[in-house]
């Protein structure tokens, strides 16, 4: 068991105290590296949330573009199994193979696409 | 080794008062300026002859990307831009021997203005007459256009057209540790559409905004040449007119500062080139994935431990923006 706050809360807390009372008391030329500093906290903190599960609904989806059936697999080997498949999916596109019958692939691609920035910048969502 | 220690601005106050040929010369200031995560720029002002100068020395970042011009190169270009009237800083003194400042640098004018991306988009009295600006980067574009090979001066850039970029870029991702199932869509997209003839000029490959300098609302001048290479000009104008570098108003295509009719009659006008929505839309395609490579290149250098650092960090976590890009111009979303 380890202690509470978790990683998640402790970051939560942390990033909200730098922006509430360390970033107005900085000069104008750190205010740039403090944003960065900020959001490098607010990332890492969206992964945690995130989980495991996009990667393992990536992993569903991939499985499905290879007609392979579905079995649960976690931590190091749902990402090797992940990279795996992802560099089979490139190796594909790459030879002109879902030239003609490209919508699940595509499908695929926009939904992991999503799920990236779902962690990274969730504003790249709604902007088109 | 700091540029700034007293032995080094020694050498460098001897370096200058021969390079100069002036008499009594003495380094007034010398400070780092912010931004270049490839090369570092240092404030230098100058008194020469009882006159201050402001000048910008430029030299190699200590994690130096394989990639960019090397200083010497880079001061050919600025020449051959001086000669072709392309606002550009002035190059003044190139110092080849490293044993110097400990690295490789060049001395150029200081120009004033201001380039930051996010200001230049955002703070309206910067740029109070956008279509202006346009055409001038319009003007100032068309004219580094120009410039075709042959130029023995020039002789040591690189020749990159489509297929060359596709495969420069397959290259590096075959070379990646990950796979990048979108960026290679990118590719395949890229190559089943590429031109079938394309010009060859002397372009910049990395001409867009938070790269050249608006001073008093005005085209003061454009900034690191040193991606410079032939291709195909298009590139340049797709990269200028990519979602990836628009900063505050991705609604304004040029840049983030201006429309598309704001800038391409101009740059059609004075380059005598067609600009399809086609080519347009290929080469903002080709940027994303060349923006891309970079990112994962930036973030490589962190996680390698080369150079760790928060800011190239970041950069791998723009990779999802950049991938979104490519889908909806590529899928006609």
């Amino acid at each position: 068991m380890r202690n509470q706050p978790d990683a998640r809360e402790l970051l939560g807390i942390a990033r909200e105290t730098f922006i509430a009372r360390i970033l107005p008391a900085l000069p104008e030329d750190l205010r740039y590296t403090a944003l960065m500093v900020a959001n490098a906290m607010v990332i890492a903190r969206r992964e945690i949330e995130a989980g495991e599960e996009s990667a393992q609904s990536e992993l569903t989806r991939l499985r499905g573009l290879f007609g392979e059936s579905a079995h649960d697999v976690h931590g190091f080997d749902l990402h090797s199994a992940l990279a795996d498949r992802n560099r089979r999916l490139a190796r594909d596109i790459r030879a002109g193979r879902y030239e003609s019958d490209n919508s699940a692939v595509l499908a695929h691609l926009r939904r992991t696409v999503e799920e990236k920035l779902a962690v990274s910048n969730p504003k790249g969502l709604s902007g088109k | 080794m700091q540029l700034d220690e007293p032995t080094i601005r020694e050498r460098l106050n001897d370096f200058i008062t021969h390079a100069s040929g002036g008499k009594s010369v003495r380094a007034v200031r010398f400070e780092r300026m912010s931004g270049g995560a490839v090369q570092e720029n240092w404030a230098l002002d100058v008194e020469l002859e009882g006159t201050v100068r402001n000048w910008v020395l430029r030299t190699d970042a200590p994690a130096a990307v394989r990639e960019s011009l090397t200083r010497d190169h880079e001061f050919a270009v600025l020449r051959a831009m001086q000669e072709a009237r392309v606002l550009a800083p002035r190059p003044l003194y190139l110092c080849d021997d490293a044993t110097i400042t400990g690295r490789r640098f060049f001395i150029m004018e200081w120009l004033p203005g201001v380039a930051a991306g996010h200001r230049v988009t955002r703070e309206r009295a910067l740029v109070p007459d956008p279509a202006r600006l346009a055409r001038e980067l319009a003007a100032n574009l068309a004219k580094l256009h120009n410039i075709r090979p042959p130029r023995p001066a020039l002789a040591f850039l690189d020749t990159m057209h489509a297929q060359e970029n596709i495969a420069h870029y397959r290259r590096y991702l075959d070379s990646h540790p990950e796979a990048h199932p979108v960026l290679e869509w990118g590719l395949r997209w890229c190559e089943i559409h590429a031109p079938a003839i394309e010009e060859t000029t002397f372009i910049h490959r990395d001409y867009r905004t938070g790269n050249y300098l608006v001073h008093e609302g005005r085209l003061a001048g454009v900034l690191d040449w040193e991606f410079a290479a032939f291709g195909n000009p298009l590139e340049d104008v797709g990269w200028l007119c990519s979602r990836c570098w628009r900063f505050a108003r991705p609604d304004l295509v040029v840049g983030g500062i201006a429309t598309l009719e704001d800038f391409l009659p101009e740059y059609e006008h004075r380059s005598g080139r067609q600009v399809t929505a086609d080519d347009l839309r290929y080469w903002q395609v080709m940027a994303h994935v060349r923006w891309a490579v970079i990112a994962l290149q930036q973030a490589q250098r962190h996680l390698s431990g080369t150079e760790p650092s928060l800011e190239l960090a970041l950069t791998g976590h723009i990779l999802g923006d950049l991938e979104l890009e490519i889908l909806n111009l590529t899928t006609g979303t």
